[in-house]
Protein backbone atom coordinates (compact mmCIF):
# COMPACT_ATOMS: atom_id res chain seq x y z
CA UNK A 1 0.00 0.00 0.00
CA UNK A 2 2.85 2.36 0.93
CA UNK A 3 4.19 2.03 -2.84
CA UNK A 4 0.98 3.09 -4.36
CA UNK A 5 1.44 6.10 -1.75
CA UNK A 6 4.83 6.63 -3.16
CA UNK A 7 3.85 6.36 -6.80
CA UNK A 8 1.00 8.66 -6.68
CA UNK A 9 3.72 11.52 -5.24
CA UNK A 10 5.95 10.36 -7.66
CA UNK A 11 3.78 10.76 -10.53
CA UNK A 12 3.13 14.32 -9.53
CA UNK A 13 6.43 14.82 -8.99
CA UNK A 14 7.15 13.81 -12.09
CA UNK A 15 6.29 12.80 -15.63
CA UNK A 16 6.15 8.79 -16.86
CA UNK A 17 7.65 7.73 -19.83
CA UNK A 18 5.01 7.80 -22.24
CA UNK A 19 3.66 11.59 -20.86
CA UNK A 20 7.47 12.52 -21.98
CA UNK A 21 6.92 10.86 -25.27
CA UNK A 22 3.34 12.76 -25.72
CA UNK A 23 4.81 15.84 -24.62
CA UNK A 24 7.39 15.44 -27.33
CA UNK A 25 4.65 15.34 -30.35
CA UNK A 26 5.74 17.64 -32.90
CA UNK A 27 9.50 17.02 -32.27
CA UNK A 28 12.01 15.37 -33.77
CA UNK A 29 13.07 12.01 -32.67
CA UNK A 30 15.25 9.01 -33.16
CA UNK A 31 13.13 5.41 -32.88
CA UNK A 32 15.28 1.98 -32.97
CA UNK A 33 13.52 -0.61 -33.89
CA UNK A 34 14.19 -3.86 -32.10
CA UNK A 35 15.54 -5.50 -35.43
CA UNK A 36 17.96 -2.77 -35.57
CA UNK A 37 16.33 -0.24 -37.74
CA UNK A 38 16.13 3.33 -36.76
CA UNK A 39 14.04 6.21 -37.96
CA UNK A 40 14.30 9.64 -37.94
CA UNK A 41 11.67 11.88 -37.95
CA UNK A 42 9.03 14.01 -36.19
CA UNK A 43 6.74 12.16 -34.00
CA UNK A 44 2.73 13.20 -35.04
CA UNK A 45 1.37 11.11 -32.44
CA UNK A 46 1.32 8.21 -30.32
CA UNK A 47 -0.89 6.45 -27.61
CA UNK A 48 -0.73 4.24 -24.69
CA UNK A 49 1.17 1.35 -26.38
CA UNK A 50 3.91 3.53 -27.69
CA UNK A 51 2.32 3.15 -31.42
CA UNK A 52 3.72 5.87 -33.12
CA UNK A 53 3.08 8.08 -36.23
CA UNK A 54 6.03 9.42 -37.48
CA UNK A 55 6.53 11.98 -40.56
CA UNK A 56 9.41 12.84 -42.99
CA UNK A 57 11.07 9.92 -41.72
CA UNK A 58 14.22 8.73 -42.86
CA UNK A 59 14.85 5.11 -42.37
CA UNK A 60 18.42 3.38 -41.61
CA UNK A 61 18.81 -0.54 -42.40
CA UNK A 62 20.24 -2.72 -39.14
CA UNK A 63 23.93 -2.47 -40.64
CA UNK A 64 23.16 1.10 -41.33
CA UNK A 65 24.10 0.95 -44.70
CA UNK A 66 20.80 1.62 -46.87
CA UNK A 67 18.75 4.92 -46.28
CA UNK A 68 14.92 5.36 -47.17
CA UNK A 69 13.36 8.50 -47.16
CA UNK A 70 9.29 7.98 -46.24
CA UNK A 71 6.92 10.71 -45.88
CA UNK A 72 5.24 9.07 -43.17
CA UNK A 73 5.68 6.15 -40.90
CA UNK A 74 3.15 3.77 -38.38
CA UNK A 75 5.28 1.79 -35.51
CA UNK A 76 3.71 -0.36 -33.94
CA UNK A 77 4.92 0.37 -30.28
CA UNK A 78 5.99 -3.33 -29.70
CA UNK A 79 8.64 -3.29 -31.69
CA UNK A 80 10.76 -0.25 -30.61
CA UNK A 81 13.73 -0.71 -28.68
CA UNK A 82 14.13 2.53 -27.34
CA UNK A 83 13.59 6.56 -28.64
CA UNK A 84 15.92 9.12 -28.26
CA UNK A 85 14.57 12.63 -27.71
CA UNK A 86 15.98 16.06 -28.09
CA UNK A 87 17.32 17.77 -24.79
CA UNK A 88 14.76 20.29 -24.70
CA UNK A 89 11.80 18.20 -24.18
CA UNK A 90 12.46 18.04 -20.33
CA UNK A 91 12.73 21.54 -20.03
CA UNK A 92 8.80 21.23 -22.10
CA UNK A 93 7.22 18.85 -19.60
CA UNK A 94 8.53 20.68 -16.63
CA UNK A 95 6.76 23.96 -18.16
CA UNK A 96 3.56 22.07 -18.87
CA UNK A 97 3.77 20.57 -15.27
CA UNK A 98 4.11 24.01 -14.01
CA UNK A 99 1.47 24.84 -15.89
CA UNK A 100 -0.26 21.81 -14.54
CA UNK A 101 -0.12 22.78 -10.86
CA UNK A 102 -0.47 26.11 -11.05
CA UNK A 103 3.43 27.05 -11.43
CA UNK A 104 3.56 24.62 -8.36
CA UNK A 105 7.74 23.71 -8.37
CA UNK A 106 7.79 19.81 -8.98
CA UNK A 107 9.61 18.85 -12.43
CA UNK A 108 12.64 17.11 -13.46
CA UNK A 109 14.73 17.38 -10.60
CA UNK A 110 19.22 18.31 -11.04
CA UNK A 111 17.89 19.53 -14.67
CA UNK A 112 20.29 19.84 -17.65
CA UNK A 113 23.98 20.72 -17.48
CA UNK A 114 24.48 19.62 -13.26
CA UNK A 115 26.29 16.78 -13.22
CA UNK A 116 25.04 13.70 -12.36
CA UNK A 117 27.39 13.09 -9.48
CA UNK A 118 25.80 14.30 -6.07
CA UNK A 119 22.26 15.20 -7.95
CA UNK A 120 20.46 12.78 -5.93
CA UNK A 121 17.00 13.21 -4.69
CA UNK A 122 16.96 15.55 -0.78
CA UNK A 123 15.76 13.59 2.34
CA UNK A 124 15.94 10.08 0.83
CA UNK A 125 12.05 10.36 1.31
CA UNK A 126 12.35 10.33 4.56
CA UNK A 127 13.11 5.97 4.98
CA UNK A 128 15.01 5.94 8.23
CA UNK A 129 17.13 2.39 9.41
CA UNK A 130 18.51 2.08 5.73
CA UNK A 131 22.54 2.58 4.96
CA UNK A 132 22.94 5.76 3.12
CA UNK A 133 21.31 7.12 0.82
CA UNK A 134 24.74 6.79 -1.88
CA UNK A 135 25.16 2.83 -3.04
CA UNK A 136 28.69 2.44 -1.37
CA UNK A 137 29.91 1.63 2.23
CA UNK A 138 27.00 -1.05 2.87
CA UNK A 139 28.28 -4.13 3.86
CA UNK A 140 27.54 -7.36 2.17
CA UNK A 141 24.92 -10.14 3.43
CA UNK A 142 25.39 -8.78 7.23
CA UNK B 1 21.67 -2.73 1.87
CA UNK B 2 20.66 -4.61 5.00
CA UNK B 3 20.21 -8.37 4.34
CA UNK B 4 16.26 -8.11 5.20
CA UNK B 5 14.18 -10.94 3.94
CA UNK B 6 10.50 -11.76 3.75
CA UNK B 7 10.85 -14.69 6.68
CA UNK B 8 12.04 -11.51 9.39
CA UNK B 9 9.47 -10.73 12.19
CA UNK B 10 7.82 -7.75 11.28
CA UNK B 11 8.89 -4.87 13.53
CA UNK B 12 7.47 -4.34 17.15
CA UNK B 13 4.34 -2.92 16.94
CA UNK B 14 3.74 -0.03 19.80
CA UNK B 15 0.87 -0.47 21.32
CA UNK B 16 -1.86 2.55 20.59
CA UNK B 17 -0.39 3.57 17.47
CA UNK B 18 -0.82 2.86 14.08
CA UNK B 19 1.74 0.09 12.81
CA UNK B 20 4.89 1.45 11.10
CA UNK B 21 4.87 -1.71 8.46
CA UNK B 22 5.01 0.99 5.67
CA UNK B 23 8.64 2.59 6.99
CA UNK B 24 9.72 -1.18 7.37
CA UNK B 25 9.69 -3.01 4.46
CA UNK B 26 12.88 -2.98 2.93
CA UNK B 27 12.77 -2.38 -1.30
CA UNK B 28 14.48 -5.36 -2.27
CA UNK B 29 11.47 -7.12 -0.97
CA UNK B 30 10.00 -6.05 -3.99
CA UNK B 31 10.77 -6.28 -7.53
CA UNK B 32 10.62 -3.80 -10.37
CA UNK B 33 8.51 -0.65 -8.69
CA UNK B 34 10.25 -0.40 -5.14
CA UNK B 35 13.48 -1.18 -6.76
CA UNK B 36 13.09 1.60 -9.07
CA UNK B 37 11.53 3.81 -7.06
CA UNK B 38 15.37 3.65 -5.28
CA UNK B 39 17.06 3.92 -7.84
CA UNK B 40 15.07 6.93 -9.24
CA UNK B 41 17.70 10.25 -10.23
CA UNK B 42 20.92 8.07 -9.61
CA UNK B 43 23.36 7.27 -12.22
CA UNK B 44 22.52 4.10 -14.02
CA UNK B 45 24.12 1.25 -16.15
CA UNK B 46 21.15 -0.42 -18.01
CA UNK B 47 22.47 -3.49 -20.22
CA UNK B 48 19.81 -3.82 -23.43
CA UNK B 49 18.85 -6.98 -25.11
CA UNK B 50 21.26 -6.54 -28.32
CA UNK B 51 24.21 -5.91 -25.46
CA UNK B 52 24.32 -1.95 -25.47
CA UNK B 53 25.63 -0.56 -22.65
CA UNK B 54 23.78 2.93 -21.65
CA UNK B 55 24.89 4.71 -18.69
CA UNK B 56 22.47 7.76 -17.64
CA UNK B 57 20.91 9.28 -14.91
CA UNK B 58 17.18 7.23 -14.31
CA UNK B 59 14.11 10.42 -14.47
CA UNK B 60 11.05 8.41 -14.55
CA UNK B 61 9.81 4.98 -15.03
CA UNK B 62 6.82 2.74 -15.21
CA UNK B 63 4.96 -0.35 -14.46
CA UNK B 64 6.60 -2.23 -17.73
CA UNK B 65 10.28 -0.63 -16.65
CA UNK B 66 10.13 1.69 -19.33
CA UNK B 67 13.03 4.04 -18.80
CA UNK B 68 13.73 7.88 -19.08
CA UNK B 69 17.85 7.94 -18.25
CA UNK B 70 19.01 11.83 -19.01
CA UNK B 71 22.63 12.61 -20.38
CA UNK B 72 23.00 9.43 -21.28
CA UNK B 73 26.27 8.01 -22.79
CA UNK B 74 26.35 4.63 -24.72
CA UNK B 75 29.63 2.79 -23.71
CA UNK B 76 30.92 0.34 -26.55
CA UNK B 77 32.90 -2.23 -25.29
CA UNK B 78 35.51 -4.03 -27.52
CA UNK B 79 37.35 -7.24 -26.04
CA UNK B 80 40.83 -7.90 -27.29
CA UNK B 81 41.41 -10.83 -29.30
CA UNK B 82 44.60 -11.70 -27.17
CA UNK B 83 44.76 -12.12 -23.44
CA UNK B 84 48.10 -9.81 -23.48
CA UNK B 85 46.40 -6.58 -24.75
CA UNK B 86 43.80 -4.27 -22.33
CA UNK B 87 40.25 -4.72 -24.61
CA UNK B 88 39.03 -1.14 -25.68
CA UNK B 89 36.23 0.99 -24.93
CA UNK B 90 34.55 4.31 -25.46
CA UNK B 91 31.90 6.70 -24.93
CA UNK B 92 29.41 7.78 -26.91
CA UNK B 93 26.80 11.27 -25.77
CA UNK B 94 23.63 10.14 -26.55
CA UNK B 95 21.37 12.53 -24.26
CA UNK B 96 17.86 11.46 -23.50
CA UNK B 97 16.88 7.85 -24.27
CA UNK B 98 12.99 6.15 -23.68
CA UNK B 99 14.29 3.13 -23.00
CA UNK B 100 11.30 0.47 -24.10
CA UNK B 101 10.81 -1.92 -20.61
CA UNK B 102 11.41 -5.18 -22.64
CA UNK B 103 14.34 -4.28 -24.07
CA UNK B 104 16.20 -4.22 -20.90
CA UNK B 105 18.41 -7.25 -19.68
CA UNK B 106 19.91 -5.56 -16.47
CA UNK B 107 20.37 -2.44 -14.23
CA UNK B 108 22.29 -1.28 -11.48
CA UNK B 109 23.45 1.81 -9.51
CA UNK B 110 26.87 2.93 -10.24
CA UNK B 111 29.32 3.47 -7.31
CA UNK B 112 29.78 7.18 -7.94
CA UNK B 113 33.38 6.79 -6.23
CA UNK B 114 34.17 4.37 -8.94
CA UNK B 115 32.34 6.40 -11.54
CA UNK B 116 35.93 7.40 -13.13
CA UNK B 117 37.95 4.17 -13.03
CA UNK B 118 38.72 2.46 -16.03
CA UNK B 119 36.81 -0.95 -16.15
CA UNK B 120 39.73 -3.59 -15.35
CA UNK B 121 40.87 -5.12 -18.70
CA UNK B 122 39.87 -2.47 -20.56
CA UNK B 123 41.47 1.11 -22.20
CA UNK B 124 39.86 3.98 -23.29
CA UNK B 125 40.32 4.79 -26.49
CA UNK B 126 39.02 7.25 -29.56
CA UNK B 127 35.28 7.05 -30.60
CA UNK B 128 36.25 6.03 -34.04
CA UNK B 129 38.37 3.46 -33.10
CA UNK B 130 36.64 1.96 -31.15
CA UNK B 131 32.89 1.67 -32.99
CA UNK B 132 35.12 0.92 -36.31
CA UNK B 133 36.60 -2.38 -34.17
CA UNK B 134 33.20 -2.86 -32.82
CA UNK B 135 31.66 -2.84 -36.33
CA UNK B 136 34.89 -5.55 -37.20
CA UNK B 137 33.91 -7.68 -34.21
CA UNK B 138 29.82 -7.69 -35.26
CA UNK B 139 30.46 -8.70 -39.16
CA UNK B 140 32.57 -11.41 -38.18
CA UNK B 141 30.46 -12.65 -35.40
CA UNK B 142 27.09 -12.84 -37.42
CA UNK B 143 29.18 -14.86 -39.97
CA UNK B 144 30.24 -17.56 -37.66
CA UNK B 145 26.85 -17.33 -36.60
CA UNK B 146 25.36 -18.04 -40.59
CA UNK B 147 28.29 -21.22 -40.57
CA UNK B 148 27.28 -22.65 -37.36
CA UNK B 149 23.21 -21.91 -38.43
CA UNK B 150 24.23 -23.75 -41.72
CA UNK B 151 25.61 -26.87 -40.11
CA UNK B 152 23.22 -27.29 -37.24
CA UNK B 153 20.41 -27.42 -39.78
CA UNK B 154 22.25 -29.75 -42.14
CA UNK B 155 23.35 -31.91 -39.11
CA UNK B 156 19.19 -32.29 -38.87
CA UNK B 157 19.18 -33.00 -42.40
CA UNK B 158 17.92 -29.46 -43.90
CA UNK B 159 19.77 -28.74 -46.67
CA UNK B 160 19.33 -26.16 -49.77
CA UNK B 161 19.92 -22.52 -50.80
CA UNK B 162 17.77 -20.75 -48.38
CA UNK B 163 19.49 -22.55 -45.63
CA UNK B 164 18.26 -20.85 -42.59
CA UNK B 165 16.91 -17.55 -44.32
CA UNK B 166 14.43 -15.79 -42.66
CA UNK B 167 14.78 -17.21 -39.49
Amino acid sequence: MFLYLYRAQLTIAQQLPLGLLTAAQGHPMLVELKNGETLNGHLVTCDTWMNLTLKEVVQTSPDGDKFFRLPEVYVKGNNIKYLRVPDEIIDLVKDQQQRDQGGGGGGYRGGRGGAARGDHRGGDRGRGGRGGGRGRGRGRGN
Amino acid sequence: MEALNLDDAPPPQVLGQPPQQNQQLPPQMFTTAAQLLDLTDKKLMVSLRDGRKLIGVLRSWDQFANLVLQQTIERIFVPSLSPSEPGLFADVPRGIFLVRGENVTLLGEIDLDKDDDTPTGYERADVEVVHRLWRERKGREAKRERGRRARLLREVGFEGEVLGEGG
